[in-house]
């Protein structure tokens, strides 16, 4: 029996080549999952906006922790530590809080728990406990406030001192911060507990070293750079991807002072040879952008063009009266970056614009990568825009159109010049099943199990 | 994500309502009693015109109205292109609707160098919408963008049983809430009364007028959560209903009076009706066999595992079969051959002799019907394989080792359970719909006309 199926395949691309051919059973329990990761948080509470977002990040709260309500592959809202809801208007809104569900203290999850554990995540809610509910109200209507409740900063967590408490399927067993995690799983699970026994997570490792760990046995999971995806299903290694939800993106750290700033800087976006970056650099992965968001989550990203018109750019450099000599930033932690960064600067010489890459702290505009918090296109945009550093959109109503009208807004202030949208990229070892990807990029390891472990 | 007002969850379209007792939940009836042949013209029917229901009319007059706007009602180019999963035959039913609705507004439509604007509209999608997009290009203008958006229909298709006929397979009920077991109560040519076993309850549902009702409802008390991979079995005995969980045992006495008990008592291993002996609802019939020699048999279930422990009772001589899965019994040259599918990945083999252990290319349930067909005896194993599909294939055993007798059945997903009904001729088999998410419940019968 494969009793709990791969989720999330509307929207991800799976690659498993030459799995192993052997008894397919229902799933064992025990044995410890070995992860390595890039990043390295040095926080574990969901709510901590002093350590950036990443797909590493997500997983890791993911495990740990769980939300009111999580977004399914389709979009749509289902329950997790609510079992209900109901909105008056979108400005009151009520959440009935699933019974029988614990910490991993001991303590019982209660409205006032959750309702301390929103207020502390989100200063500025109006957030409070009504015997089994929660309400959270605000004075304008909150079309996006489920689709916010289900990403993972908001996700409940125990705040006792400096000890930390999830309702997740594994709890914290050491954390040494930024460096590794072990987790051990909740014998008290609401859902059940989970089939591994352990998880340990080792942070801080580049893609290379990762890989390494997997070939030599010492890792189950690894992360995959984008380049690297089509090498390694190749390789027959069980491979599994997202949809494309980290935007690759040029970002200048002020607006255009002048028309002639914003007349470069436009240049400077039709400079770019996104299709051949993307064929040569990224091996073939990921999708050229014009947009924010990717054309699977707005429906429209076609209509922003990606081809480089170097006719174009020279025009615009010429009828400006203002030269452009910028410093790009890029995180040198990643090969790939610096590779993209040159390649970016190589055509801008092209239509007559001066950009010099650095992996130093001044720069004009950065290389970022940003990954997209939710499938819900008006969350993945606010929080977008707060990675590149723009104010909240105040949006007049909640259409397609004006969703379109709020990111072209947006990219009309010349801040963020959209590259790419990329997967976020697995590989596991063949004997890990029952893995999948959650839609917003992260592990969903609660229901994983290793094949040889016996119980 | 839209807001709604007033109704608990009401932000989740995918959840379906019941159609079936009109109570909140999501079950929803299956077969209703109708004929298979019918279900399978149906269904066909329904796959082939996916769409044909939908009324594009609205979004195509919301569109056009927005490219006049734009254009004016002056001569047109006008292009089409379909980037979205909307079917072709609905592709060219929304162009002609667009073209239509833009000449009632007044736009005539020529070749591009006649044309005072240009317009290409791009049929595409979201995870929640379809987006029609209109790219609107007039000379000496930016072109001008126009869209729309149409919530998307939850997904209404069914997989189709295309494989003949060994096995034959015939939905019994399907909801979105875990299926562990059907019991078939009453039938006639069909099911027309069941019990349904779920994580929480049970439900009683009757046939009336092609229709699904529920007839009752009783929930299983249970202090402790339940494992992951839940696992669970319905036996119909002559008057009442015993559910077996793990670490629970609950009785029906009569109208689904359910009384649950924390137990480790054993679960049946076999289907009563393989002794030869069914003690099954009346309405049902027994089996008319004879004795099998195959005696009744419990085993152990792991209280917060997915598993029988290994332990036998009654014990029987020289088998020990270690933690698995799932067994099977048959009668066998004079003697009883045991499988058992363990949690080794491997099946275990018992016939009086030694014990031996194979390595087969099945999955980890198997179960044996008593048939009238081919050697009497049947093993339906599913197969070891992905997690997107499985099958059902029925062995026999003329000498020690399985050989196939019919080709696989396939099922629209992982199969979560595999029981013999109590008559001990046809199997339940639920399965999770991969397409759907849903549960459906089969029955799967051995047909001996191949």
């Amino acid at each position: 029996m494969k009793h709990i199926a791969w989720q999330w395949l509307a929207i991800s691309s799976v690659l498993i080549a030459a799995l192993a051919a052997s008894a397919e059973t229902r799933p064992q329990y025990g044995g410890t999952l070995h992860v390595s990761m890039l990043d390295a948080p040095l926080s574990l509470d969901p709510a901590d906006r002093a350590t950036p977002d990443s797909f590493g990040r997500r997983s890791l709260t993911e495990l740990i922790f769980e939300t009111l309500v999580s977004v399914d592959k389709s979009g749509r809202a289902t329950p997790v530590l609510a079992d209900s809801w109901q909105t008056r208007g979108g400005r009151r809104w009520q959440f009935r809080i699933r019974h029988n569900v614990w910490f991993h203290d001991g303590s019982p999850l209660t409205a006032e728990s959750v309702a301390a554990s929103l207020r502390f995540a989100n200063p500025a809610w109006n957030v409070t406990a009504d015997r089994d509910s929660v309400i959270v109200e605000s004075d304008l209507a909150e079309q996006n406030l489920l689709a916010d409740l289900a990403l993972s900063r908001n996700a409940i967590a125990k705040r006792d001192s400096d000890k930390l408490s999830g309702t997740g399927p594994f709890h914290i067993v050491d954390w040494q911060p930024g460096k590794e995690l072990a987790l051990g799983a909740e014998e008290n699970c609401w859902r059940g507990r989970p089939f591994l026994d352990g998880i340990e997570i080792e942070m801080g490792r580049g893609f290379h070293d990762q890989m390494t760990a997997l070939q030599l046995g010492k890792a189950d999971l690894i992360e995959v750079a984008p380049e690297q995806t089509r090498r390694v299903s190749q390789q027959g290694q069980v491979l599994v991807s997202s949809a494309p939800m980290e935007l690759l993106a040029l970002v200048f750290g002020q607006d255009g002072s002048s028309p002639d700033e914003k007349s470069l800087r436009e240049a400077l976006g039709w400079s770019v040879e996104r299709g051949s970056m993307r064929d040569v650099l990224l091996q073939g992965t990921g999708q050229a952008t014009g947009s924010i968001l990717p054309g699977w989550m707005s429906g429209y990203g076609f209509v922003f063009p990606t081809t480089a018109d170097l006719a174009r750019a020279r025009s615009l450099r010429d009828q400006t009266h203002v030269s452009a000599n910028w410093k790009l930033g890029y995180d040198g932690s990643d090969p790939m970056n610096r590779l993209l960064a040159e390649r970016i600067s190589l055509n801008a010489r092209d239509a007559g614009l001066s950009l010099q890459p650095t992996s130093g702290g001044n720069a004009d505009l950065r290389l970022m990568r940003i990954p997209l918090a939710s499938t819900d296109p008006w969350s993945a945009l606010q929080i977008a825009l707060a990675e590149i550093g723009l104010p909240p959109m105040e949006s007049k109503g909640h259409s397609i159109e004006d969703l379109y009208a709020a990111e072209t807004a947006v990219l009309a202030t010349g801040r963020v010049i959209p590259l790419f949208h990329l997967p976020v990229s697995y590989a596991s070892v063949s004997n890990l099943k029952n893995w999948s990807l959650r839609p917003d990029g992260s592990w969903n390891l609660g229901d994983a199990w290793l094949e040889s472990a016996r119980p | 994500m839209s807001a709604v007002s007033g109704s608990y969850n009401l932000g989740i379209p995918n959840a379906i309502s019941n159609s079936v007792s009109g109570v909140p939940g999501t079950a929803r009836p299956a077969c209703s009693g109708m004929p298979v042949l019918v279900l399978v013209l149906v269904s066909i029917w329904i796959l082939a015109t996916p769409a044909a229901a939908v009324d594009w009319s609205v979004p195509e007059q919301q569109l056009a109205r927005k490219i006049v706007a734009v254009t004016g009602s002056g001569p047109m180019a006008l292009q089409f292109e379909n980037r979205s999963s909307i079917g072709r035959r609905d592709s060219e039913i929304i162009e002609n609707g667009l073209h239509s609705t833009l000449e009632t507004m007044g736009v005539r439509f020529s070749e591009a160098e006649h044309a005072s604007s240009s317009v290409t509209i791009t049929l595409s999608e979201n995870l929640t919408s379809y987006v029609w997009v209109a790219q609107i290009t007039k000379p000496g203008a930016e072109t001008a963008v126009a869209m729309v958006s149409i919530p998307r229909p939850a997904w209404t298709g069914s997989a189709l049983d295309s494989v003949p006929l060994s096995l034959r397979k015939t939905l019994l009920w399907s909801q979105v809430s875990p299926i562990l077991d059907v019991a078939v109560l009453e039938e006639n040519a069909t099911p027309t009364r069941i019990a349904v076993l779920d994580p929480e309850k049970i439900s009683v549902y009757r046939s009336q007028n092609g229709r699904w009702l529920e007839e009752q409802s009783a929930g299983i008390v249970h202090a402790n959560s339940w494992p992951r991979d839940l696992r669970g079995r319905l036996v119909a005995a002559r008057d009442h209903l015993e559910a077996y969980l793990p670490g629970i045992v609950c009785h029906s006495g009569g109208s689904l009076n359910l009384s649950c008990n924390e137990t480790d008592d054993p679960w049946p291993l076999l289907a009563a009706g393989l002794s030869g002996n069914a003690p099954v609802f009346a309405s049902v019939g027994s089996s008319g066999v004879a004795s099998s020699g195959i005696a009744p048999e419990q085993a152990f279930f792991s209280s917060a595992r997915n598993f029988f422990n290994g332990t036998l009772t009654p014990a029987i001589r020289n088998v020990s079969p270690g933690k698995f899965y799932s067994a099977a019994a048959i009668a066998h040259d004079k003697s009883v051959l045991w499988l058992f599918a363990g949690v080794d990945g491997q099946v275990h083999f018992f016939d009086g002799g030694p014990e031996r252990i194979v390595h087969l290319s099945w999955g980890s349930d198997v179960t044996s019907v008593r048939t009238s067909c081919g050697a009497g005896w049947q093993v339906l194993a599913d197969r070891a394989g992905d997690d997107v599909s499985d099958s059902l294939r029925a062995y026999e055993f003329p000498d020690r080792d399985p050989v196939a007798v019919s080709a696989p059945v396939d099922f629209p997903g992982p199969i979560s359970a595999l029981w013999t009904e109590a008559r001990g001729d046809t199997t339940v088999a639920v399965a999770k719909n991969t397409e759907t998410g849903s549960y459906e419940a089969y029955r799967v019968a051995v047909a001996c006309n191949q």
